[in-house]
């Protein structure tokens, strides 16, 4: 017998249960469908957190934490010292602001720097200019603020060129960053006042240290060694002894990314087991199915003995079978999945990702799914001796 | 090799049911069947003469003995050979008539050539049209068992069992369920069957005028052949057109 006729054949039999074969699908749609999502939305979480990580800056690191002081000495020496360095900013901050301007008031963070914070951290101005070389030196109260402070206080007007006052004293408005959007833990990237590193110590904080040094390499490649160099420069000039614990932390955009790719594939791994056990429960639905559409019909299969059906007609017919079922449900479940998936990332704002390697690997899985748990009913009906089968009521 | 075209010698079949026990069901049974016989098995039941047809079909094996189809000896063939002895050279009728249910009466009868091979769906649906035709129901193709009648379902697997050009009918109490009327006109259709395309019939029965329309009666009796002799009040196939 041919593949076609025993395809027909089996597609007929199907088709006279049809509610029983929808149902039985149901369990392969719901496990391709959530693998499908899963992997999806574990795909699309990844990228969107990735994208945030870069905001963080690309090849950039920081050193934080530190016992003994950071002081612009640290940031000339280094600066100096490593060539590979690209960018270099001393970094305070103060957390919590107040901020008034255009009749209205707002809590803010404060970050003190210098230009280069913009490079490492790759934030792009919408309005205005950064931060003049003398306004630096001058420590004057100039300010570029993030986008959710514009619209708090001056709502969605040009605030370049007006006055913001930080802390009681008035600063002038030189630059808008432009917008960030929100972390995964919901801080808002936009709330932000950024003022020279000069003037954040003098006219804010009243210290001449730093909370942090940022730095930035050329190549990503440089990450690893230039660490290395940073640690082997502060256990010097912190003066540590070989085999005692550094008495600061650096760390890396490397490190983050690292972290969060660590989470997504663990994430990942565990929704896509989940998602395997459902479809596993799909393909024990489907042994039942076929066991008992194999008792059933042993009548029909002792005719079909009877009359010629060779054992592998019997064992292709039943595979087919429930391949078909399992094969039908995947696609179903493969396009619901995609649906819903495309649904959550709408609404979440991600990016969809169409990940053709998983919808080829969940089809065939499903179809794999199909063919070792309808074996063991399609053997049974193949091992059937047709007399027997016959006479079966 | 004679022109015999079955060839039966000393067939036993044995159920062992336990150790000690077991049921003879055939204890040395000798045949031989010509091209062109119409045959009819008679006994009571219990006397051996299904399991001889189950032999005779290939559906069971014997416990010794010989049994030569056509030339071809059962006792060298495995599962799928004989699967296609019975495609190719075999035609059954059962007493329930076995027919698919829910499937209509044009794909029962295409059933056997289904797994036969090389041949197209339209020749498939060609032959069974044709079968169908010539049992008299055309224009019932696509009925399903459900809606025909007793006689019409035999009729079905009449054809079913004519449509893969078959060497021998085998049927098994072909007429136990229908009545007088149906058994009539199946036996006259087996009647021309024989005479007019020269199709060998061996059918078992229990009926005495059901035998009456065969050519040679040969009577069952726990597990012996205690009789094997020509018909000689054959009924005649009626004149009825179909």
């Amino acid at each position: 017998m041919n593949f076609k006729n025993l395809f027909i054949t089996a597609l007929r039999a199907l088709n006279r249960n049809k509610m029983r074969s929808a149902l039985t699908s149901i369990g392969i749609i719901i496990g391709v469908s959530s693998v499908i999502m899963m992997i999806g939305i574990g795909n699309s979480a990844r990228i969107a957190v990735r994208e945030k990580i870069f905001t963080y800056g690309a090849n950039a690191m920081s050193v934080y934490d530190s016992k003994k002081p950071l002081t612009l000495r640290d940031v000339e020496n280094i600066d100096r010292l490593l060539p590979q360095v690209r960018y270099i900013s001393p970094f305070v901050y103060k957390s919590y602001v107040l901020t008034k301007g255009g009749g209205q008031f707002i809590y803010s963070r404060l970050y003190g720097v210098n230009n280069d914070f913009f490079k490492i951290k790759s934030w792009p101005l919408t309005n205005g200019r950064y931060f003049t070389e003398r306004e630096i030196a001058a420590s004057e109260k100039v300010v570029i603020i993030g986008n959710s402070v514009r619209t708090e206080l001056f709502g969605y007007t040009n605030p370049v060129g007006e006055v913001l006052n930080v802390d009681g004293l008035p600063f002038k408005i030189v630059g808008l960053l432009t917008e960030m959007g929100q972390a995964l833990s919901g801080r808002d990237f936009d709330n932000v006042l950024i003022v020279p590193h000069t003037t954040a110590a003098m006219k804010i904080m009243g210290k001449r240290t730093f909370d942090e040094i940022y730095v930035s390499t050329y190549s990503e490649t440089e990450i690893d060694e230039t660490v290395e160099q940073l640690k082997e420069y502060f256990r010097r000039t912190h003066v540590i002894l070989p085999g005692k614990m550094n008495d600061f932390k650096i760390k890396t955009s490397k490190e983050k990314l690292q972290m969060v790719k660590y989470i997504s594939n663990t994430l990942s791994i565990l929704l896509a087991g989940i998602a395997s056990i459902s479809l596993f429960v799909g393909g024990v639905g489907i042994m039942n199915i076929m066991l008992v559409s194999v008792s059933e019909r042993t009548r029909e299969i002792g005719i079909r003995m009877a009359i010629g059906a060779k054992r592998r007609d019997i064992l292709t017919q039943f595979l087919i079978e429930s391949v078909t079922l399992s094969g039908a449900g995947g696609i179903v479940g493969m396009l619901l999945g995609l649906g819903v998936y495309y649904l959550i990332i709408f609404f979440v704002d991600w990016p969809f990702i169409f990940s053709f390697f998983s919808i080829i690997v969940a089809f065939f899985f499903s179809c794999a799914v199909g063919i070792f748990f309808g074996y063991y009913p399609a053997r049974k009906a193949a091992d059937l001796k047709p007399i027997e089968a016959l006479r079966y009521e | 090799m004679v022109n015999n075209l079955i060839e039966i010698s000393d067939l036993y079949k044995i159920y062992p049911i336990s150790e000690e026990i077991s049921v003879h069901a055939l204890q040395g049974v000798s045949l031989s069947i010509k091209r062109g016989e119409f045959v009819s098995i008679m006994g009571a039941s219990g006397s051996g003469k299904s399991t001889f047809m189950n032999i005779l079909g290939f559906l069971d094996t014997p416990t010794t003995g010989r049994y030569v189809l056509d030339g071809i000896d059962g006792s060298t063939l495995n599962y799928d050979e004989k699967a296609e002895i019975r495609n190719r050279k075999i035609g059954f009728v059962f007493q329930g008539f076995n027919l698919l249910s829910r499937t209509s009466a044009i794909e029962n009868v295409e059933l056997p050539l289904l797994y036969m091979g090389g041949i197209t769906t339209r020749e498939m649906q060609d032959k069974a049209r044709k079968y169908l035709g010539m049992i008299g129901l055309a224009g019932r193709e696509h009925h399903h068992p459900s809606e025909l009648s007793g006689g019409e379902q035999q009729r079905v697997a009449i054809a079913r069992a004519l449509v893969n050009e078959p060497a021998i009918i085998f049927a098994d109490e072909p007429t136990g369920n229908l009545d007088t009327k149906n058994t009539e006109d199946i036996m006259n259709l087996f009647t021309s069957l024989n005479q007019d395309l020269g199709i060998t019939i061996i059918l078992v029965t229990h009926e005495p005028e059901v035998a009456e329309y065969t050519k040679r009666k040969v009577i069952f009796r726990d597990g012996h052949i205690i009789e094997d002799s020509p018909v000689k009040k054959r009924k005649k196939a009626g004149m009825k057109k179909r």
